[in-house]
């Protein structure tokens, strides 16, 4: 799949500088998605701006970001106006630091994302760095405004690439010893080795099937079925199915329902 | 759609001593080992600036109505449903009642499914972070898990229905307690093979990696991100006054890309290496007014040239 980069800038260590693009590592694309329909038509529910005062529909146009200056009195601010922000961040990570590759306390990850040369110009300057993190055990510290945040990023080297890692604020993670102080420091020591029995028993190498949806695989299912139940029915009556009558879709809540329980008892026995 | 999930589904209203509200209270278990354990947010996510929409047409803020896409009459929320698309324009209605009807009854319990070796996890599968803490009876198990987890340098993969979806959490030992963190699904997360499959094979090897090796040993040091400042905030300001008293806006340095001639010159110079070619500088010259640490990389640069082998192996995307 050809994916859209999704951010486009420059990867600095100190005079080295490098063109690069970036798009989140995660995707909600391949998500089951439920949109909102009204229920007397059976149409989209879709959302439309109206002026406040005149009430008339906004043209796509007419509409612009407004920064409130007073009480209705906004400061319009175009998406050129936004980009001229005087940070350095907006467009360079520049790596300001390095650290030891698992000092970054997880807690802190918010969310990945690929990083790699977006010219070939920049090809081997993009190697130097990653290269130079990897065989120095290192992670590179930087900053990037990311959603009209500046966020401290971590970058990781990985295969031919580089993971950016955005960092929550220091105010988002919560203090852990408000919840960990009244734990035991320190377990009985004779039952520890029988843990670590248990833990040897059902050790296992990380893959992905270890992460599976049961509820979207069974969702899926249906969504197939349906198509089916459709075509046949436009075959047999020869013209346009309409939206599914409410007695279908009981049954299929129920089996919905089942499929995800038997998927779950599979998953069990297994 | 998943936060609304998340902000309904807050199970539990009890509080513990410290004064927080679990957001799941059940059990986790370990072959016949089982005891009583809640889940707490461990992050949460903080404002960032929003904007408002204005009409430039006549200069008012904008309101948001929901219509129907083909009559375009205004749909109130009580005859708002949800569906899902199944071809291009057809859809079928689900009350969401009935969705919620088929997530599976939860047993409420974390069933540890297997323990993966710490070198193996996969970060980019992470999704959000709970602390996991054990009841007042549970506590010795507790403890005993979290002390055998991190004996044998292993992280539990446990499942169970949360938040009305079936969710893996990785569980780890951190300080006295747990951190557990929901991982995304397997379709969520793109393969960093696919990502990086077209990109040159380069290996950097000899000189330039020295020096850049040499240009990180200048900035190592610690980085706590709880001390990280927002600056955008400011930024912004200073735009919007410049554009309220007509000046010309901020400008930004213009970016020079290093061009791959130049790399190298670029890669000693920022080295503290200078860039004439023909005096190539001694090491003991070059850190004569440095410190210490700077000799002792460059040494160390210098002699390991072919030492690039001991880069980590990195795990399959």
């Amino acid at each position: 799949m050809a994916l859209r980069p999704y951010w486009k800038g420059y990867l600095k260590l100190s005079l080295v500088t490098c063109p690069v693009s970036m798009m989140p590592a995660t995707s909600e694309a391949e998500k089951v998605r439920f949109h909102t329909l009204n229920k007397e038509t059976g149409n989209r529910v879709v959302s439309q701006y109206i002026d406040s005062v005149t009430g008339k529909p906004v043209k796509d146009d007419d509409e612009a970001k407004g920064y409130a200056r007073g009480e209705n009195d906004y400061v319009v601010l175009t998406d050129d106006d936004l980009d001229a922000v005087a940070l350095d961040s907006v467009k360079t990570i520049d790596i300001d630091k390095f650290a030891p590759d698992d000092s970054i306390e997880w807690v802190y990850l918010e969310r990945p994302h690929y990083l790699m040369p977006d010219d070939p110009v920049g090809h081997e300057a993009f190697a130097v760095i990653r290269d130079a993190m990897k065989a120095d055990k290192v992670v590179g510290i930087s900053k990037l405004v990311i959603g009209r945040r500046e966020r401290a990023v971590v970058l990781e080297p990985r295969d031919d690439g580089i993971v950016l890692w955005s960092l929550r604020f220091g105010d988002e993670v919560r203090p852990e010893e408000n919840y960990f102080e009244d734990i035991e420091a320190e377990a009985d020591k004779e039952v520890v080795p029988l843990v670590q029995k248990l833990i040897k028993q059902k050790i296992a190498r990380w893959s992905p099937d270890m992460v599976s949806d049961p509820i979207q695989d069974a969702l899926l299912k249906l969504i197939e079925q349906k198509k089916k139940q459709l075509k046949l029915k436009k075959t047999a009556k020869g013209k346009k199915a309409e939206t599914a009558p409410a007695s279908n879709v009981v049954n299929i809540m129920d089996a919905l329902r089942k499929s995800v329980e038997a998927d779950l008892k599979k998953k069990k026995a297994s | 759609m998943t936060q609304l999930n998340r902000i309904g589904c807050v199970l539990c209203e009890e509080f513990d001593m410290a004064g927080q509200r679990a957001q799941w209270k059940g059990f986790i278990k370990l072959g016949e080992v089982s005891c009583g354990v809640a889940l707490y947010t461990a992050a949460s996510t903080s404002e960032r600036i929003t904007f408002n929409t204005i009409n430039t047409a006549t200069g008012n803020r904008v309101n948001r109505v929901f219509i129907d896409s083909d009559t375009e009459e205004p749909v109130p929320k009580e005859a708002q449903t949800k569906g899902f698309e199944i071809e291009n324009g057809q859809y079928i209605i689900i009350d969401p009642g009935e969705v919620a009807a088929t997530i599976p009854e939860s047993n409420k319990t974390l069933e540890v499914e297997s323990f993966i070796p710490c070198s193996d996890v996969d970060d980019v599968y992470f999704d959000k972070p709970y602390y996991l803490t054990p009841d007042r009876m549970g506590t010795d198990a507790f403890a005993a898990l979290r002390d055998g987890m991190r004996k044998s340098k292993v992280a539990a993969i446990a499942r169970t229905v949360l938040f009305r979806r079936m969710r893996t959490v990785l569980i780890r030992p951190h300080g006295k307690g747990l951190i557990a963190t929901t991982l995304n699904y397997d379709y969520e997360v793109r393969s960093s093979k696919k990502a990086f499959e077209d990109m040159p094979k380069i290996k950097i090897q000899g000189e330039m990696l020295d020096l850049a090796k040499h240009i990180i040993a200048t900035k190592k040091g610690e980085f706590d991100p709880a001390a990280f400042d927002d600056r955008y905030e400011a930024a912004l300001a200073e735009l919007v006054k410049a554009k309220i008293e007509g000046k010309a806006l901020p400008k930004r340095k213009k970016v020079e890309v290093s061009k791959p001639n130049d790399l190298l010159a670029a890669l000693r110079e920022s080295a503290g290496l200078g860039k004439t070619k023909e005096d190539k500088p001694k090491r003991t010259a070059a850190n004569a007014n440095k410190g210490a640490g700077r000799q002792r990389s460059a040494r160390g640069a210098a002699s390991k040239t072919a030492s690039s082998k001991a880069a980590p192996q990195r795990k399959a995307g």
